[in-house]
């Protein structure tokens, strides 16, 4: 559980080469369930972009300890409503997507693919509704299309970008059982941007906390309690 | 219905010029759903205008180098689709690359490229001594003079395209639809784009040679925007689309022939109607669009 996979060093993240966060120095522990927390603007997302490989990092790097010298493979859920909804593509089409990694350019993926996006979908409970529109899904029935798709890139680390956004309570409750669940089940190591200290508290092992250009990371036990947050909120009043 | 027995007959005179224009109707739109998939319908109208603009400077060249010709029909043709192919790839990369970047405004750019590729194509043919002669009609796209060296290269551009669009649709889905899945699954979106954009600019160059910059916009467009109102998912999008097309360029034909009227407008009226006739059912009927 303590083996790092991925490391941070001295990394500088932000845009066209302005950082907007510097001097970050951490590492992901397999398996674990971290939670990156912080205001909006903080660089949460622009962090789980450049883990990622969407942004280059202005400086440092990031260093990642993969199976048998296999580059890892991430399942990335993006923010749901990202997505234009002129695409006349049904919850299955999208989920399919995660699959085409491993399908070669040119090919029709196999059907046995095919059946591993329905075993995904069904696990994350989304079978009833994925041949309908994707477009036109409540936001907590896109997130589960989403983290379907992720699963079905077969992914060493799950990133998820807020994936509880405009997501009520009970769903927000569902989706965060079900991605503990698939964690345990499939062993991966899970990121995830919030805003929601409930679920950080609740479903967080690690915490990696931005707060004015500073990076903090612990335990929700050593950061989220009343006097840890007292004196971090201090340093935003000061 | 005697003339559509003409239009039909092997023999038909102008059996090319129905080919052609039917190819063209078929292909078009298959490229012009990921114009409208990618929101670029303002590079829609203006890609075909710069080919066209790219034709008048190829055939202007000769010109320009002294070797003064009205250009035989072959290598007229080449010069034509060599330029038009040059000037269209570069306009569409150039043009994705700076909205890529994010600055400035992006329709402006292409307002700007429509507007100056137009007036610069009539003032190199204003100013050459051919032009009213030789490649006026290449401009307008008049699809009634068309060789079976013209149709043979327009089948085979086009069924490349179709080859290419077929076999790496879900590549080039993927990319459009979401280009940070398509990252982290290791594609490179790069070589996907330019990938979309060559068939593109192919698409574009070959259906203003044989149709002109009217009818090259009107079947990229309007069978895509007339099938999205109808479609359920991507296959039956791209199918409605494509038989859109390929029906309004066979029918307009058959019309212009028999009222004795110019092809290319007849084909855009024709397709605009079908549009309106089709958003019309989609607001009378919700059961009916998508």
């Amino acid at each position: 559980m303590n083996e790092s996979l991925i490391r941070l060093d001295g990394l500088s993240i932000g845009y066209n080469g302005q950082p907007v966060l510097s001097g970050i120095s951490l590492s992901i522990a397999r398996g674990s369930l971290t939670a990156i927390l912080g205001a909006n603007g903080s660089g949460k997302s622009t962090l789980l972009k450049t883990m990622l490989g969407l942004l280059l990092p202005v400086e440092g790097h990031i260093e990642t300890t993969a199976a048998a010298g296999k580059p890892l493979v991430f399942g990335y859920v993006p923010q749901s409503t990202q997505f234009d909804p002129v695409y006349l593509l049904t919850g299955v089409d999208v989920a399919l997507m995660g699959t085409y990694g491993r399908v070669r350019p040119g090919r029709l993926v196999p059907p046995a693919e095919r059946a591993f996006t329905h075993d995904c979908l069904r696990a994350v409970g989304a079978q009833e509704f994925a041949c309908k529109r994707f477009a036109e899904l409540s936001e907590g029935q896109k997130q589960r299309v989403l983290i379907a798709r992720a699963l079905t890139a077969r992914p060493d680390v799950l990133m998820l970008d807020e994936p509880t956004a405009g997501v009520d309570h009970a769903a927000t409750h569902a989706v965060m059982e079900f991605i503990s669940q698939i964690r345990t089940e499939r062993r991966i190591t899970v990121l995830l941007v919030t805003h929601d200290f409930a679920v950080v508290s609740r479903y967080a092992e690690q915490i990696i906390w931005l707060h004015q250009g500073r990076v903090l990371q612990g335990t929700a036990k050593e950061l989220l309690t009343p006097k840890r947050m007292a004196e971090i909120l201090e340093m935003e009043t000061d | 219905m005697e003339t559509l027995h003409q239009i039909l007959s092997p023999d038909f005179l102008l059996r090319n010029s129905v080919y052609t224009s039917v190819l063209v109707g078929f292909c078009c739109p298959l490229v012009g759903v990921f114009l409208v998939l990618r929101r670029l319908v303002f590079m829609g109208v203006a890609l075909p205008q710069i080919s066209s603009m790219g034709v008048a400077i190829a055939l202007s060249l000769p010109l320009w180098l002294g070797y003064l010709t009205a250009h035989g029909s072959q290598s007229g043709h080449a010069l034509a689709f060599a330029g038009s192919m040059v000037f269209t790839i570069t306009a569409i990369l150039l043009l994705a690359f700076l909205e890529r970047r994010g600055q400035g405004l992006p329709e402006g750019r292409i307002g700007v490229a429509y507007v100056v590729s137009s007036a610069l194509s009539i003032l190199l043919l204003a100013t050459n001594p051919y032009g009213e002669i030789g490649w006026l009609d290449l401009l307008k796209g008049e699809v009634i003079t068309v060789s079976n060296f013209d149709l043979m290269v327009t089948g085979i551009v086009l069924t490349l395209v179709l080859a290419a669009l077929a076999l790496f649709h879900k590549e080039i889905l993927l990319v459009s639809f979401d280009r940070a899945m398509a990252i982290t699954l290791g594609k490179n979106v790069v070589f996907w784009d330019v990938l979309l954009y060559l068939l593109i600019g192919l698409t574009v160059s070959i259906a203003v040679l044989s149709v002109g910059p009217l009818i090259a916009f009107g079947f990229l467009l309007i069978p895509a925007l007339t099938a999205h109102l109808f479609a359920h998912n991507m296959r039956q999008f791209m199918t409605i689309a494509s038989l859109v097309g390929g029906a309004a360029a066979f029918l307009g034909f058959w019309i212009s022939y028999q009222w004795d009227l110019p092809v290319g407008p007849t084909d855009v009226v024709l397709l605009g109607t079908l549009y309106a006739a089709g958003w019309i059912i989609a607001q009378l009927l919700p059961g009916a669009r998508n």
